[in-house]
């Protein structure tokens, strides 16, 4: 059984690896260009075009290519950002922590609060508690994400100046220690809604439904009997038994989460791999590229991984199978 | 009850939050007023932020890149509103006869460190560029450099090249030997000493995940006392841009055309026409397009005034079909300008065999019972004007079917002559009449790619090696009036470039544009008190 996990885990990601090579190159378009321009690239003459080509490795075949980058990712090497003009290792290395701070924090916010609406919205099916709860959060999953941010920030940056316009603190402020924090927070606040609000429908529909499976089984009504606390049926019995679908979903929910933090880094000019992608596209920065696919794409195999081991944890019929 | 202290927890919260926001912005404040009174900070944004580190090899290759090395690292000349002027070559001329110029170094002029800039510097740099190529600048004109006497460099030229000053003395950052001879691998070089220069800003910090740049003025800067102490470079969403300058946090930013009125007011605006053109690019590898009749049809269909009208919202110039705007040295007046003027154009299709039925609903062309159709490739930047070009066109009677394909995948499709009519834009007609070649000849995307007239190839390639000024302008008069004739691409409009600022620093647009064209109104020379 084990054994059989482990393949698929490994076949997964060979072909992730085929796929993250092939996708940024089936890109329309010369990285060439686009790396260079208008302005640089016609200043150029064709030998030392050449030149710049064969280093960043345009003028071999698509199998020699993907050779190079079997080679290199063989010795743990992303590979070099022509781009960029740094190692893929540093440019995402430094953007990371941006992204987990904010991407961590909006998942785990949005799931908190997902599933304490779902499982109170649950319980008060039909009542008009819960058809308010169940409006409010439809609409708000109808919003795009930076309609969202752009709202926030219009009204709580540029209105009421409470907090800045953009960025991920304030450049050369020279603040430390607590100040610093307290800049990051302000800064990270926005957008943090912003993705938060924008991932709460997810979970709380997913906890909502099941909560409203989980209520017609006869444990809630025998748990009704033994005298147990509304309270404690509620976030002991149905809400642990509601936790399944949103923890199997969470890989899923780490994958659009980073997507969204694509548009999300932009409207607020935050760093982060969100615009780190949009840049490397732009750019047909190949390797960047193929780095970051490469990094999402592990993240989510170890989310998927992550959420194997915890359904286990919270449903003892799994580890049973 | 449990509802209550979650939603008073959630208050409470929030709260904090804005609280705690409120007073770190009240410290920031209180940092920026606890320095002296009049250390001036100076900050520019824009949207994308990282440019690259700002050394010759490390800046990204755009114009805003080069920028942000060219605070820090000064050329042999440099151009102000006017022209060129001096700028670490106190003088130089042009030896006819030897077909070299000769530069005369300043002698007062020092590195970021303290060392001396010398001749040594100017070779080096030379011959480093020979060997790590630097994309801004092509050196394949140059025979060799040297020294000679009282601090003077010849540099001689292959063969006659007109453009040198502009593309090559006025554009190739002088690196510190010291520093680079060392440096086998100049893209990698990004250690603070790379940025050391001989500018009018130090550098002091960079970074790329927040897109930000901090200078420090050179206080020892030989060309006169830089106007601000701190100079930033930050990142900033463009919807945020102009509440960013009305909070004076940003002194410098470019803006949405639209804002211009409303800034006016308080803040200096800056505009800039005609460095940059959407042009409608034509197949004259196949039929119809290949005869330069039917193109000449095609832009007599053509509403251009309306056209910017309604696609730029009237910020704008109507194209001049040959690039060159009426106020620069270069226009030609006296060439065809294809006044809109569809009468002309039925005339035309008629004569080549194309009929119109009048009894049929459709009016649209047809010749061996086909209607006249061609593809329009464009990109989601340019729909707008796609969209009012098929509409005028099917008022004459072509019919378009517009293709609206991801900007890298028209440009890749436009190299692959895989289109009929396609609109493209771009910058750079600001500089030396060199663009000719880029924009007419060059195997590139944006260039018309247009060798059918062999006349015409000859002149333009001609054209470049003539070094006296009136004899070139009388050729390049030539070279428009055979464009003219063959409507190799029409320049449909010149789009306006919008900037606002407080004023403290008399930012400018450099004629012609900064270095080898930048039409950015970022000159240093506009932070340096004369």
């Amino acid at each position: 059984m084990r054994k059989k996990k482990i393949i698929t885990y490994l076949a997964a990601l060979g072909f992730i690896l085929i796929l993250n090579f092939l996708l940024p190159r089936l890109l329309p378009g010369d990285p060439f260009m686009a790396i260079y321009g208008e302005e640089a690239a016609l200043s150029l003459s064709e030998a030392a075009k050449e030149e710049l080509r064969a280093k960043m490795n345009l003028d071999k075949s698509l199998i020699a290519q993907f050779k190079v980058y079997l080679l290199t990712l063989a010795k743990g090497d992303l590979g070099y950002s022509y781009a960029l003009n740094q190692p893929v290792r540093t440019v995402i290395s430094k953007v990371l922590p941006w992204t987990l701070l904010l991407v961590g924090s909006a998942l785990i916010l949005s799931t908190l609060i997902g599933l304490i609406l779902g499982i109170e919205s649950g319980w008060r099916r039909g009542t008009r508690a819960d058809r308010w709860i169940l409006l409010t959060v439809v609409g708000l999953s109808a919003l795009p994400n930076f309609l969202i941010g752009i709202l926030l920030l219009l009204f709580f940056a540029v209105q009421l100046g409470w907090f800045p316009l953009g960025g991920a603190v304030t450049p050369y402020s020279g603040f430390t220690g607590t100040a610093y924090l307290l800049d990051v927070f302000k800064h990270l606040f926005l957008p943090l809604l912003a993705l938060t609000l924008a991932q709460v429908p997810r979970s709380y529909l997913l906890t909502r439904a099941s909560v409203l499976g989980n209520l017609s089984y006869p444990y809630v009504r025998t748990a009704a009997a033994k005298g147990l606390k509304p309270l404690q049926i509620r976030y002991k019995h149905v809400g642990r038994n509601s936790l399944l679908p949103i923890s199997a979903s969470l890989g899923v929910s780490v994958g659009s989460a980073l997507a969204g933090s694509l548009f999300i880094e932009i409207v607020f000019s935050y760093p982060g791999m969100g615009s780190l992608i949009h840049q490397a596209i732009a750019q047909r920065d190949y390797p960047l590229l193929q780095g970051i696919l490469l990094v999402i794409a592990l993240t989510v195999i170890l989310a998927n991984l992550a959420t194997d081991i915890l359904a286990s944890k919270i449903d003892p019929r799994i580890r049973k199978e | 009850m449990r509802k209550k202290s979650f939603l008073l927890a959630v208050a409470l919260f929030l709260g904090l939050s804005l609280l705690l926001g409120g007073c770190s912005q009240k410290q920031a404040s209180d940092k920026t007023t606890g320095q002296k009174d009049d250390y001036v900070v100076y900050t520019v944004a824009d949207s994308n932020g990282d440019w690259g580190f700002p050394s010759p090899w490390g800046h990204y290759q755009r114009g805003p890149g080069y920028l942000r090395m060219s605070f820090i690292f000064d050329t042999l000349i440099w151009k102000d509103e006017q022209g060129f002027v001096p700028a670490l070559a106190s003088e130089w001329q042009y030896d006819q006869e030897n077909k070299s110029y000769i530069f005369t170094l300043r002698d007062d002029v020092f590195w970021h460190d303290g060392q001396k800039l010398t001749v040594d510097d100017v070779i080096f740099t030379w011959e480093y560029m020979q060997e790590h190529t630097y994309p801004w600048v092509d050196l394949s004109y140059i025979e060799n450099i040297e020294a000679k006497e009282n601090n003077q460099i010849e540099i001689k030229l292959k063969t006659e090249y007109a453009p040198f000053l502009a593309n090559v003395a006025g554009t190739l950052p002088i690196i510190p030997k010291h520093i680079w001879q060392n440096v086998t691998e100049p893209e990698k070089f990004t250690e603070p000493e790379a940025a050391i220069g001989s500018g009018p800003f130090k550098y002091v910090d960079y970074n790329k995940e927040h897109g930000t740049y901090l200078y420090q003025a050179n206080e020892n800067y030989y060309n006169g006392q830089v106007r601000v102490d701190q100079l930033k470079f930050i990142k900033l969403n463009p919807q945020m841009t102009v509440a960013a300058l009305q909070k004076g946090e940003v002194q410098a930013a470019a803006i949405q055309p639209e804002m211009a009125e409303q800034l006016n007011t308080t803040l200096q605006v800056l505009t800039e026409t005609g460095s940059s053109n959407v042009k409608l690019m034509f197949n004259h590898r196949q039929d119809p397009l290949n005869n330069k009749e039917f193109r000449q049809a095609l832009a007599y269909a053509l509403d251009r005034e309306e056209l910017v009208a309604k696609a730029v919202r009237g910020f704008g110039l109507a194209g001049h079909p040959w690039l060159y705007t009426p106020d620069s040295f270069w226009y030609n007046p006296n060439v065809e300008q294809y006044e809109y003027d569809p009468q002309k154009t039925a005339e035309i299709l008629t004569k080549l065999g194309y009929q119109r039925d009048p009894s049929t609903e459709s009016a649209y062309w047809f010749k061996d019972n086909k209607q006249l159709q061609l593809g329009l490739l464009c990109d989601a930047n340019l729909i707008r004007a796609a969209e009012i070009i098929k509409e005028q066109l099917a008022k004459v009677g072509i019919a378009i079917e517009i293709k609206s394909v991801e900007t890298q995948s028209r440009d890749a499709r436009i190299l692959a002559w895989d289109f009929d009519l396609a609109l493209n834009s771009h910058g750079g007609l600001g500089g030396d009449p060199e663009l000719l070649n880029r924009f007419f000849l060059d195997e590139a995307f944006n260039s018309a790619r247009f060798q059918a007239n062999r006349e015409l190839v000859s002149l333009i390639q001609q054209q470049a090696t003539i070094m006296e000024e009136e004899a070139r302008k009388e050729l390049v008069d030539e070279i428009q009036t055979i464009l003219a004739e063959e409507v190799a691409a029409l320049t449909l409009y010149y789009p306006q470039a919008f900037w606002a600022h407080n004023g403290q620093v008399p930012l400018f647009y450099t004629k012609g544009g900064i270095a080898g064209g930048i039409p950015l109104p970022l000159n240093k020379l506009s932070f340096i008190e004369s």
